[in-house]
């Protein structure tokens, strides 16, 4: 039996899997600590604080935790990653374990860490309550990676139960009744991308337009995030309405052009980045058709907030839509010039590009734009 | 830019150095001249700097500095607009515009080079590509997708064409249709090909120049241009070294 350090030390897939996430040197885990330390600091000097029930705090720790880590597991480009990895010879049950641990680690670490920083800095807190967050945060992880094997497993019976009819030419069994697999099996984290198989197009033409229609249609996570977005622009005018002496109907433009997926197309597809600087003539091209995509997409959401905003307070007419429109645009065109002129290098995968400070920049300068026009 | 060089090369690049940190140049003092209508092979060990050469070149690394590049008499930067419109490049490793179709991602970069497409039927044929011409890219198998981009290389037709492992992930029919139209190219243009096969090189190249330490070690013209004479040479420097 081999002690817990030579299990999880080094050359371990517990290593491979978090030098990929944590870096090297595994600088990501000061970086995110240090980062922790100056919010809390900067929070507490501000003597900024608030009475928070410790049910909202352990809510957020694991509800945060589990959605970060789901959004993490499911990453399309992990499988292109840890391909390797999963190519070596491997003890399953090491294998699972440490793939969970080290996503968990990186997720409460860079992530949790950060959010709980906040919440323990701005209220007061018992030593049994702060350990029963962390806790909380823990579980989340647990659940999410869980649900994510969980899944992924009757996924993979149920092709398997098909497949197993098809070659036999028998009616298909139901679920569960011929297979009882009850392990995890570790390769239930290697999920290469589907193949929705050769397709034909008839297009001849190449719009960047439709190019990016089938890249937002064809990740879930992005067409989730986008329907989140939209479903928020219809609540979003019972929260903003109670402001009182102050327009707030920009404020919610601000915040709807918070799109994260859209606006990191070059960040997180760097051969795109590569060929696109090849061509020429692309600042114009490729970004204006980029910007309108955005613009558009924006625009939608907008387009509801103002219907739900017309709904629930009245008093929506041109000059609304036109600054709707104006906000879509130029949020959009921030968004391009900042993925054309500042594309967000050195990430580990592509949660951190979820999570990285510059898809707050737009939002802010928005949310300035519009305290100035509401006031 | 501006400046008119005294002699008429194609292309004369002069003392470049590239890096990717600042401690470990990978070119060092590296300098090139291409005629026109030439093909040129450029060999080198793993690491020599083939691949970084070829990038700079296509203003896609910005960490260099270089000590006079003129590109047909004239002074120029990597990143001018004439001189992205005279160039075209073919990565070793490519997987970008996944949701084009090949028709689709040509019709795109014809586009951006403001030429009208020509006839495509020798080029799909003479690769064997015609059943994939209207799948996204990202369903293509390595070769395939390598088959997107020598395609659309050859249909533009550019004056400058650079190559990095052209040859890689080529089926052998593909590979000789491959080596026709880069023997052919001359009458187009300049063809500037990195390969680690010398055969791929000596069939092709009117002069072969090898990479070592940063820079051009040496020019293969002629009758030197032979795989078994290239590789003694190179194999008795290493020994000697």
């Amino acid at each position: 039996m081999r002690s817990f350090c030579e299990r999880y030390g080094k050359n371990t897939p517990f290593h491979a899997v978090a030098k990929q996430l944590f870096g090297n040197r595994y600088e990501r885990v000061t970086r995110s600590l240090v980062l922790c330390m100056i919010l809390f600091l900067a929070v507490y000097a501000s003597e900024l604080r608030v009475q928070v029930s410790p049910a909202v705090l352990y809510l957020t720790a694991a509800v945060f935790s589990a959605g970060i880590m789901w959004r993490a597991l499911n990453s399309p480009q992990n499988a292109e990653i840890f391909m390797g990895l999963f190519m070596l010879p491997f003890n399953n049950r090491e294998m699972v374990i440490s793939y969970a641990a080290a996503f968990g680690g990186y997720t409460l670490i860079t992530k949790t860490a950060v959010v709980l920083a906040l919440f323990f800095a701005a209220a007061q807190w018992s030593a049994a309550e702060i350990g029963a967050a962390v806790l909380m945060a823990c579980l989340g992880c647990a659940l999410s990676a869980g649900s994510y094997a969980a899944v992924h497993m009757h996924q993979e019976i149920r092709e398997s139960i098909s497949w197993k009819a098809f070659r036999r030419k028998a009616p298909e069994p139901k679920p569960g009744k011929t297979d009882s697999r009850k392990r995890i099996d570790a390769y239930v984290f290697y999920q290469p991308a589907a193949s929705h198989g050769k397709k034909r197009y008839t297009g001849r033409k190449g719009w960047i337009l439709c190019y990016l229609l089938r890249y937002i249609t064809s990740n879930k996570n992005y067409l989730v995030n986008t329907a989140g977005l939209w479903l928020i622009a219809g609540f979003l005018p019972l929260m903003l309405g109670q402001f009182e002496g102050l327009n707030t109907l920009p404020m919610g433009f601000a915040i709807l052009c918070m799109n994260t997926p859209i606006c990191i197309l070059l960040s997180c597809d760097p051969d795109l980045e590569q060929a696109v600087r090849l061509l020429p003539g692309q600042s114009v091209r490729f970004c204006g058709a980029y910007g309108l995509f955005i613009a558009l997409v924006n625009f939608t959401g907008n387009s509801v907030y103002l219907i739900s905003w017309q709904v629930i307070h009245g008093g929506i007419g041109m000059a609304e839509v036109l600054t709707a429109a104006g906000f879509a645009a130029a949020s959009a065109a921030l968004s391009v010039f900042l993925e054309w002129r500042h594309p967000i290098r050195g990430w580990k995968i592509e949660n951190d590009l979820w999570h990285h400070p510059r898809k707050y920049i737009v939002p802010v300068v928005m949310l300035l734009a519009g305290t100035f026009i509401g006031m | 830019m501006i400046g008119q060089d005294q002699t008429q090369k194609f292309l004369k690049i002069d003392d470049l150095q590239a890096w990717y940190t600042p401690q470990k140049h990978v070119l060092s003092g590296f300098s090139i001249e291409l005629d026109a209508n030439e093909v040129v092979g450029l060999i080198g060990l793993n690491g020599a700097g083939k691949t970084t050469f070829l990038k700079t070149l296509s203003g896609l690394n910005k960490h260099f500095q270089v000590g006079t590049a003129a590109w047909e008499g004239q002074k120029f930067s990597f990143r001018d607009k004439a001189f992205k419109q005279a160039r075209y490049t073919v990565f070793a490793e490519d997987r970008s515009f996944q949701y084009f179709t090949f028709r689709e991602y040509i019709s795109y970069a014809a586009a951006s080079y403001g030429k009208k497409l020509p006839d495509l039927t020798e080029l799909i044929r003479g690769f064997h590509f015609e059943k994939y011409t209207d799948v996204l890219l990202k369903e293509l198998s390595t070769g395939n997708l390598k088959k997107v981009y020598l395609i659309t290389a050859f249909a533009l037709r550019p004056k400058l064409l650079l190559l990095d492992e052209p040859v890689n992930g080529l089926d052998f029919q593909s590979t000789e249709y491959l080596y026709r139209l880069i023997s052919g190219y001359r009458q187009f243009g300049t063809v500037l090909f990195s390969s680690h096969i010398l055969e791929s090189i000596c069939l092709t190249s009117d002069r072969v120049l090898v990479l070592e330490h940063g820079r051009i070690s040496r020019c293969f013209t002629g009758n030197k241009i032979q795989a078994d004479t290239i590789r003694e040479v190179l194999t008795d420097n290493e020994t000697a070294l």
